[in-house]
C-alpha cells in the first residue's frame, strides 16, 4: 500500500547520501575582490540587482538575497592606541550556512525545501510556491523571494544551493574554484573543520587573539541551528559581521508557543461553558 | 552596547502584504464565532441555542475569502495545492494549510444544517444539509477552529523577527483576539435579530471574558517584548495600535458591556452592537498592527542581537 501510494504520488526514494559538503571561509584571507560574488551570478545566472553605493566602504551589495547568494563585507575598525589611531579593515564573504537544524528546511510547509545527498540545504524550485514563510525564519537573513516584478523564477525562494550542480559533477562550486587567496574553501566538511582549527592555531601563535572560528559543534551558534556546513573563521566578534551570537531555531520554542494558545483556548471554553449552562434552568 | 555591520539588518524583511493579516483576522472571528455558538448548542438554554446558532453564519461567511486571500499572498499562486502535497505539523504554515481545508467544510456544513433548521433552504438541499452529524461537525468543528484561532500568532512567532518572536504569548493573543472577535460576531447577530435580554448580557460576558484575557495577556507580550516591541509601541503604528487596537478595540468594549450590565431592551441591543463592532475592528487592527510593525522589526539589528544573545 505504501508503494502504491509512493507511485501514485510520485515520490522518489531519497538518494543515497554521500560525504557532507561544505565552505570553509576564512576571513582572514579575504582581500575583498567580489571574484566570488561574480562568479557565483555568472554561474548562477542571477540577475544584477541594481546600481547602488552605499557609501559604506566598497560594500555595494549590501546583504544576501533571493538573486546574491555570495556577499563581501568590508568592515573598516579604527582603534586609538595611545595617541595613534590603529586600523583594521576586515573582509569577509558571506553565504548561506547549510545549518544542520535549518530553520528554513523546517519553515517550508511544501517540502520545497530539502536536505540532499551532500547534506546541504537545497530549494526545488519546481515545488516552491512562494509561501515566504522560510524568510523570516532564517536567522541569519539568507533566504529571500524573488519579487513578482523580477524577471528570475519569479515568486519562489532563492538561495545558494552549494551549487548543487557542480557537485553532481564533483566540481568546485563556483565561488571558492574563483577564490585567489584560498579564503574560501570547499571540500568534506570533515576535513575543513580539521584543516579550519589548524589554521586558527596558526593565527593565535602569532598573536591574533581576537581570532575565532564561527559555526563549529563546539560553538555555541551550534547550540540549536547545529553546526553549520559553511563556517567561518573570524578575527572580531560574530556581531562585527552581522553573525547572531546564538542563532535561534524557531522549533526550540514552538511547544510553549503552542501551549499558551491552547492555554487561553481551554480558558475561553470554560469560562464561556459556565456562562451559557448559568443561562439553562 | 555591541557593534554590528554598519545599521544592517540581521534578518530579512518579511515579504507578506496586508492579505495575511486579513486572513487572520477573518479566520479567527470565524474561530471563535464557531466555537461560541457551538458551546451555545451544547449548554446553552432554547433561547440561547437559537441566537448562537447564527453564529454557524458568521462563520462561514468569514471563511470566503480566507483561502482566496491566502492563495493570493503567494509567490506562485497556481501552485497553492503543493501546500497540501505533504502533512508537516512541524511546519505552522502547512498545519494551518490543513486546518483550513479540514474546518471550512464544516463550518459550511454546520452553517447548512441551521439553514436547514431555519426554514431558509427547501427540499432536497434541505435533506442534504439534515445528513450532517452535528454532535460530530460542533467537536470536530470546535477543535480544528481552536487550532485555526491559534496557529497564527505561533506561525509569526516561529520566526527571527524580534517583535513577533522575542516574547512566546503571540500566539496566546491572536487566540485571544481571534475569540473575543468570534464571540462578538455572534452577539452582533443577536442584537440584530432582537435577541431576549438575558441572552445578550450572558454573550456580553463571554465577549468581555475574551477581551479581558485579552488585555491581559497583550500586557504581558509586551513587557516580555521589552525594547523589541518599539516598533509598535512607537513611530508610525503608535497610533493605530494604543488608539485602535488598545482603547477602541479592547477596552472600550469592556467599558460598554459594563454600563449596560443591567440594561435591557433597544438600549442593550444597540450598546452590544456599538461594543461587538469596536471588538472586531479592534481585532483587525490588532494584526494589523503588529503584522506591519513586525517589517520595521525586522530592520531593527540591535534587537536582533538582543534576540540571539547567549
Amino acid at each position: 500500500m505504501i508503494d502504491g501510494y509512493k507511485r501514485f504520488m510520485n515520490l522518489e526514494e531519497p538518494l543515497p547520501p554521500k560525504k557532507a559538503k561544505g565552505f570553509f571561509t576564512d576571513t582572514s584571507l579575504c582581500i575583498g575582490c567580489k571574484a566570488c560574488e561574480v562568479a557565483c551570478k555568472q554561474w548562477n545566472q542571477l540577475p544584477a540587482d541594481g546600481f547602488v553605493i552605499t557609501g559604506n566602504s566598497y560594500d555595494n551589495t549590501g546583504h544576501l538575497g533571493a538573486t546574491t547568494w555570495r556577499h563581501v563585507q568590508f568592515i573598516e575598525q579604527a582603534k586609538a592606541n595611545g595617541n595613534r589611531q590603529e586600523q583594521r579593515w576586515l573582509m569577509m564573504s558571506d553565504v548561506c550556512k547549510h545549518c544542520a537544524n535549518a530553520a528554513c528546511l523546517e519553515a517550508c510547509p511544501t517540502g520545497a525545501l530539502v536536505r540532499t545527498e551532500f547534506d546541504t540545504v537545497y530549494v526545488q524550485q519546481d515545488i516552491c510556491n512562494g509561501c515566504g514563510f522560510c524568510v523570516p525564519a532564517c536567522p541569519f537573513g539568507v533566504i529571500d523571494r524573488v519579487p513578482k516584478e523580477s524577471t528570475f523564477e519569479v515568486g519562489t525562494a532563492h538561495k545558494c544551493t552549494l551549487c548543487y550542480d557542480r557537485l553532481k559533477d564533483d566540481m568546485t562550486p563556483a565561488c571558492a574554484k574563483s577564490c585567489p587567496t584560498a579564503s574560501i574553501q570547499f571540500g568534506d566538511v570533515e576535513e575543513l573543520r580539521r584543516r579550519a582549527r589548524e589554521r586558527l592555531g596558526e593565527l593565535k601563535a602569532r598573536g591574533e587573539s581576537t581570532a575565532r572560528l564561527y559555526g563549529m559543534p563546539e560553538g555555541k551558534e551550534a547550540l540549536e541551528v547545529g553546526p553549520l556546513h559553511a563556517f567561518f573563521l573570524l578575527l572580531d566578534k560574530p556581531q562585527a559581521y552581522n553573525l547572531p551570537e546564538v542563532p535561534r531555531l524557531p522549533r526550540t520554542t514552538m511547544a510553549e508557543r503552542y501551549g499558551w494558545s491552547a492555554a487561553v483556548g481551554i480558558g475561553f471554553a470554560m469560562v464561556a461553558a459556565l456562562v451559557f449552562r448559568s443561562g439553562r434552568r | 552596547m555591541t557593534e554590528g555591520y554598519y545599521d544592517y539588518p540581521v534578518v530579512r524583511r518579511p515579504v507578506w502584504t496586508w492579505e495575511v493579516p486579513a486572513y487572520f483576522w477573518l479566520g479567527g472571528m470565524a474561530a471563535g464565532a464557531f466555537v461560541t455558538a457551538s458551546l451555545a448548542q451544547t449548554l446553552g438554554s432554547t433561547d440561547d441555542r437559537r441566537i448562537a446558532a447564527d453564529g454557524y453564519y458568521v462563520a462561514a461567511a468569514a471563511l470566503v475569502p480566507c483561502a482566496p486571500l491566502l492563495i493570493a499572498d503567494l509567490g506562485r499562486p497556481d501552485r497553492f495545492h503543493h501546500m497540501l502535497r505533504i502533512f508537516k505539523p512541524l511546519s505552522p504554515m502547512n498545519l494551518g494549510a490543513w486546518t483550513l481545508t479540514g474546518f471550512t467544510p464544516l463550518a459550511f456544513a454546520r452553517a447548512a444544517s441551521h439553514a436547514a433548521d431555519t426554514g431558509l433552504l427547501h427540499g432536497p438541499l434541505r435533506a442534504l444539509a439534515r445528513l450532517a452529524p452535528r454532535r460530530l461537525v460542533e467537536l470536530a468543528g470546535s477543535l480544528l477552529g481552536l487550532t485555526l484561532a491559534g496557529y497564527s500568532g505561533v506561525l509569526l512567532g516561529a520566526t527571527n523577527i524580534p517583535l513577533w518572536a522575542k516574547s512566546k504569548l503571540l500566539g496566546g493573543l491572536f487566540m485571544a483576539s481571534a475569540l473575543s472577535s468570534g464571540s462578538a460576531a455572534v452577539t452582533l447577530q443577536a442584537a440584530r435579530r432582537g435577541a431576549p435580554d438575558a441572552t445578550l448580557h450572558r454573550l456580553a460576558t463571554v465577549e468581555s471574558a475574551a477581551s479581558l484575557g485579552e488585555m491581559a495577556i497583550l500586557t504581558a507580550y509586551l513587557m516580555q517584548s521589552g525594547k523589541a516591541a518599539r516598533p509598535l509601541t512607537t513611530g508610525r503604528f503608535a497610533l493605530p495600535f494604543w488608539l485602535g487596537a488598545v482603547c477602541a478595540g479592547g477596552l472600550l468594549p469592556l467599558v460598554l458591556h459594563g454600563v449596560t450590565r443591567r440594561g435591557h431592551g433597544t438600549r442593550l441591543q444597540s450598546v452590544s452592537t456599538a461594543a461587538a463592532v469596536c471588538t472586531i475592528a479592534g481585532s483587525l487592527v490588532l494584526r494589523w498592527s503588529i503584522f506591519e510593525a513586525g517589517k520595521v522589526s525586522s530592520g531593527d539589528q540591535a534587537a536582533s542581537f538582543e534576540l540571539s544573545s547567549d
